[in-house]
């Protein structure tokens, strides 16, 4: 099958990968750059256990192609949040508030979260939700969640993020 | 046995932040597929595609290349070609009877994923097709209208206590209603996985996403004709489980160790969401049907309950759900006569089996419904009618077990009671006139949930612990946790380490839990059942005891001079000299002087538990957890949409090990309970789920939650420290039943079939609408 070449930063770094176009973008990173952080739940979208950000907006990575991703795009997994303040103030405060139990949904939770964040909206219970109604997760009831965000949000670095 | 005073711990009772939970915020949990395996193929499972035949050939379609993928059909089966569960009449390959759709009728391995599939799609099964039964409809028409023989039980048990004449005798007034509810799919968000690796010896190494190490190492012996030490089991992070991850991992484990063990290299298999929602078990559907004998004032006389389940197509775990099933649907009231007939029948659909609550949702979904229909009956409100017949301290279940020890029944009905002001509430139900567009509702529930297996499972299972004062990697000693619990969200890595540090009285930053290796850890029975936190705990704080006093007459006698020596808050202090050395100065010099240090334990239920399992009469279980919900909903009057506005509920866990923990399982368990009652609907179209993939399947997202408020009221368990009960299971329990009593509440007609969606509350005003025309 035909290869194209990508180049992205992934989580701060250049990074180049040869790949068949509609390979899904969810297999490169996790097989082609062993990123098993980023996980499948569904494989069509619904349940956002494999959110990555892409250019400051977050995606499922298994409905992306690969090939729809243009050279040069920003890639934020969850194992990028440690490079930030944003990114360990969130991943804290998940911890603190005890809304990881399995922990499968938590990587595309926490990119759902801190995507929110940065983006400085308007900051509530509903509007916490609406940014999570794309992340299932089916052990925790999304309160402490919704806690860990609220607490995050109190602490927001003025520094971090706003729309990219 | 006394329990200690809340105040002698250190640990047991805090919200300590979960010890697993680093490597889960970082994304470095290694789930089955994250496991580096180098050279794995890639197992793929042929099909039946018709729910019952007769298999009379299996094509393998000469253009298609086999010498490229490695095939498993029966005759390639070391040893027995069955699933060594309950009943032993699934084959792990199906060879003749096709029992449903879906049923393995061979195995391919090969180096890609697409190969594998490629190789699957080129197998052909020759399938004579026989009639059907797929649905729990189907089954109770023939088992009520007299086609017994169609059917096939796999498993019936009555409950007898009393004479139930006698008890419909001496009634008022008697009250029959009818209840059901469909499959549930456990929905964890991490699908099945395992890998088999083969051994140089012989044997076979499996890791993967499982519940039960020891479930499927010796169910795996006849199958692969191996010893049990030549089985290994290891658990990889899990990604949810929910009973889902109890029995089922043993076929997938099954299939991989079968492929590897033929084509000799590491065999992975990794269910897509399609595959695992058809493929995997599912709560069982069931029928009940509620009979109350009932006094003027409220007085419970009889209960007579049929109770049938949906099995699937073989018999698994079956029984026991059905065990489980029909010992709560009576529990929680005073009854002098008591009789409950419960069976499971076989469909043609794929095997029903473990999932939170494990029979119990079922049951009390019927009671709670029940209960409302009763005192309704009698002119009492549903909060009078449960305060005047919920068990005392002194009463008996339905079984005739003595409620013996302080428990939270009827404590938590009172309390919730209180808390969501049901009563003031309940006066605002709409009875089927909208305010401001929307019907409103309240309801209730109450409910126990026995804690830990059934009957005297706990004494014939004899749960082990073991701990081992060894080096960390850090240089450091520290001691391991060897017990074959597992981690699936639920905190057992966490709580373990919190249970352990108090009995040894040391920081609990020198004490861990890994995941267990049946290599290294003894068979503390599988996870499930409510029993973790209770059995495992206790049994875990009796060897720390243990361990405690073997280091403090090791200090004693080489490093106190003989002196008496006793070890708290980290340091072991000399009775007549005062001095103190701490626990890490000890343990490290027995680890120099004698080695590493294993201490074994193992649980022993009083013998005060008496049990008989053939006429189900006696203590049913070693203890009870209590639950109370009160949820209050608003039905939009155009939309018929249901929301769930306020759940208000207090739970007797006995003692909490770590509050943040239990509340996370009980809003966890809540959610999933609501999606139960008013969501998640799957049926069967041709022998399969027809809400086969995430995009059909609906629950609950961040949306549809409603307010909690959530208490907790502490009535230790009494035989072992540290006196946990259950809390995984129970929150399932209550919610549908009590949302099914709002929807009376707002609407004033009763939905008696789960889930309750807008469809059937536009059926149940519909039917009310032509009655009151044609009345």
């Amino acid at each position: 099958m035909k290869k194209i070449t990508r180049t992205w930063i992934i989580n701060g770094e250049s990074r180049s990968v040869e790949t068949p176009p509609a390979r899904r973008l969810l297999d490169v990173l996790r097989e082609n750059l062993d990123l098993k952080g980023t996980k499948e739940g569904c494989g069509e979208g619904e349940c956002g256990a494999c959110t990555v950000m892409i250019n400051g907006e977050i995606a499922v990575s298994c409905l992306l192609a690969a090939g729809q991703v243009k050279d040069g795009a920003e890639i934020l997994t969850v194992e990028g949040l440690e490079r930030t303040e944003g990114g360990r103030l969130v991943q804290k405060s998940y911890l603190d508030k005890g809304a990881a139990q399995c922990g499968f949904c938590i990587p595309g939770m926490l990119v759902s979260t801190y995507a929110f964040l940065r983006k400085h909206p308007e900051i509530n219970e509903e509007t916490i939700k609406d940014a999570h109604a794309g992340n299932i997760c089916r052990c925790t009831g999304y309160v402490k969640i919704i806690e860990a965000v609220q607490a995050a949000a109190e602490r927001w670095p003025a520094n971090e993020g706003g729309p990219s | 046995m006394a329990v200690k005073e809340r105040s002698a711990y250190r640990n047991v009772g805090q919200g300590i932040v979960r010890l697993d939970g680093e490597e889960k915020v970082k994304g470095l949990a290694q789930y089955a597929d994250d496991v580096p395996v180098p050279d794995a193929w890639y197992g793929e499972v042929v099909r039946s595609p018709v729910a019952r035949g007769r298999l009379r050939a299996l094509h393998l379609d000469p253009s298609f290349d086999f010498d490229r993928v490695c095939v498993v059909t029966p005759k390639d089966i070391p040893g027995k070609n069955i699933v060594d569960l309950m009943g032993q009449d699934m084959p792990f390959i199906a060879f003749d009877d096709i029992q449903y759709r879906g049923e393995p009728v061979a195995l391919v391995a090969a180096p890609t994923r697409e190969l594998a599939r490629e190789a699957a799609a080129h197998i052909k099964p020759e399938i004579e097709k026989l009639p059907s039964i797929e649905t729990i409809r189907e089954v109770v028409d023939k088992y009520l209208n007299g086609h017994p023989d169609d059917l096939h039980e796999m498993a019936a048990q009555t409950i007898v206590k009393g004479n139930i004449s006698d008890g419909f005798a001496a009634a008022d007034k008697i009250v029959v209603g009818e209840y059901w509810a469909g499959h549930q799919e456990q929905l964890y968000i991490e699908p099945q996985g395992m890998v088999a690796i083969p051994e140089d010896d012989g044997g076979v190494f499996i890791q993967g996403s499982l519940q039960c190490p020891y479930y499927i190492a010796p169910e795996l012996i006849v199958t692969l004709n191996l010893p049990l030490e030549k089985i290994r089991v290891k658990q990889t992070a899990v990604g949810g489980a929910f009973g889902g991850k109890e029995e089922f991992p043993t076929l997938i484990a099954g299939y991989c160790a079968l492929l590897a063990l033929k084509c000799r290299k590491p065999v992975k298999i990794i269910y897509d969401r399609h595959q695992d929602i058809l493929y995997t078990t599912k709560r069982h559907p069931v029928w009940t049907r509620q009979r109350t004998g009932v006094k003027k004032d409220g007085t419970i006389t009889a209960m007579e309950v049929d109770f049938v389940l949906d099995g699937g197509a073989y018999t698994t775990l079956s029984p026991v759900v059905l065990y489980r099933g029909i010992l709560h649907t009576t529990l929680g009231y005073r009854c002098p006569h008591v009789f409950v007939n419960g069976k499971v029948f076989r469909t043609n659909t794929f095997p029903n089996g473990a999932f939170r609550g494990f029979g119990a949702p079922q049951a009390i979904w019927g009671l709670e419904s029940h209960m409302d229909e009763v005192a309704a009956a009698i002119g009492m409100d549903p909060e009078e009618f449960r305060l005047k017949n919920a068990l005392h301290l002194g009463d008996a279940t339905g079984t005739g077990q003595i409620i013996s020890e302080p428990m939270g029944t009827p404590d938590v009905l009172i309390k919730t009671l209180e808390q969501s002001r049901f009563s003031d509430k309940r006066a605002l139900n709409t009875r089927g006139r909208p305010r401001d567009g929307k019907y409103h509702g309240i309801g209730l529930s109450f409910f126990g949930h026995g804690s830990g297996f059934t009957g005297d499972g706990e004494s014939r299972l004899k749960s082990k612990a073991a701990l081992d004062l060894e080096y960390f990697e850090n240089g450091k000693a520290g001691v391991n946790i060897r017990i074959s619990s597992t981690e699936m969200g639920q905190g057992t890595m966490t709580i373990m380490p919190q249970i352990c540090a108090d009995g040894l009285r040391i920081k609990i930053d020198q004490v861990r839990c890994p995941f267990p290796d049946t290599k290294y850890v003894p068979d503390s029975g599988p996870t499930v059942a409510s029993r973790t936190a209770m059995v495992v705990g206790g049994t875990v704080f009796g060897a720390a005891e243990k361990m405690r006093k073997a280091l403090e007459e090791f200090a004693s006698s080489s490093l106190f001079g003989g002196e008496i020596v006793e070890l708290d808050e980290d340091q072991f202090t000399g009775a007549i000299s005062g001095k103190s050395r701490s626990f890490q100065e000890v343990a490290t010099a027995y680890l120099k002087q004698h080695g590493n240090l294993r201490v074994y334990n193992q649980f022993k239920l009083p013998d005060t538990i008496k049990w008989n399992q053939k006429t189900f009469e006696g203590d049913a279980y070693p203890s009870y957890s209590w639950g109370c919900n009160v949820a209050e909903i608003e039905i939009d009057a155009l939309t018929l949409e249901l929301k769930t506005t306020k759940v208000t509920c207090y739970f007797d866990i006995g003692r909490l090990i770590n509050p943040v923990l239990a509340k996370g399982q009980v809003e966890g368990g809540l959610i999933q309970a609501l999606g139960y009652a008013v969501m998640e609907k799957m049926d069967i179209k041709d022998g399969l789920y027809d809400a086969s993939r995430m995009q059909t399947y609906v629950v609950p997202t961040a949306l549809d939650i409603p307010d909690f408020d959530i208490h907790f009221i502490e009535y230790p368990y009494g035989h072992v420290a540290p006196g946990a009960k259950g809390v995984g299971e129970m929150p399932m329990d209550g919610l549908a039943p009590a949302i099914a009593n709002a929807v009376v509440g707002a609407l004033g007609v009763r939905i008696n079939d789960l889930p309750i969606t807008p469809e059937k509350i536009f059926r149940a005003l519909e039917s009310r609408r032509e009655m009151a025309i044609t009345a």
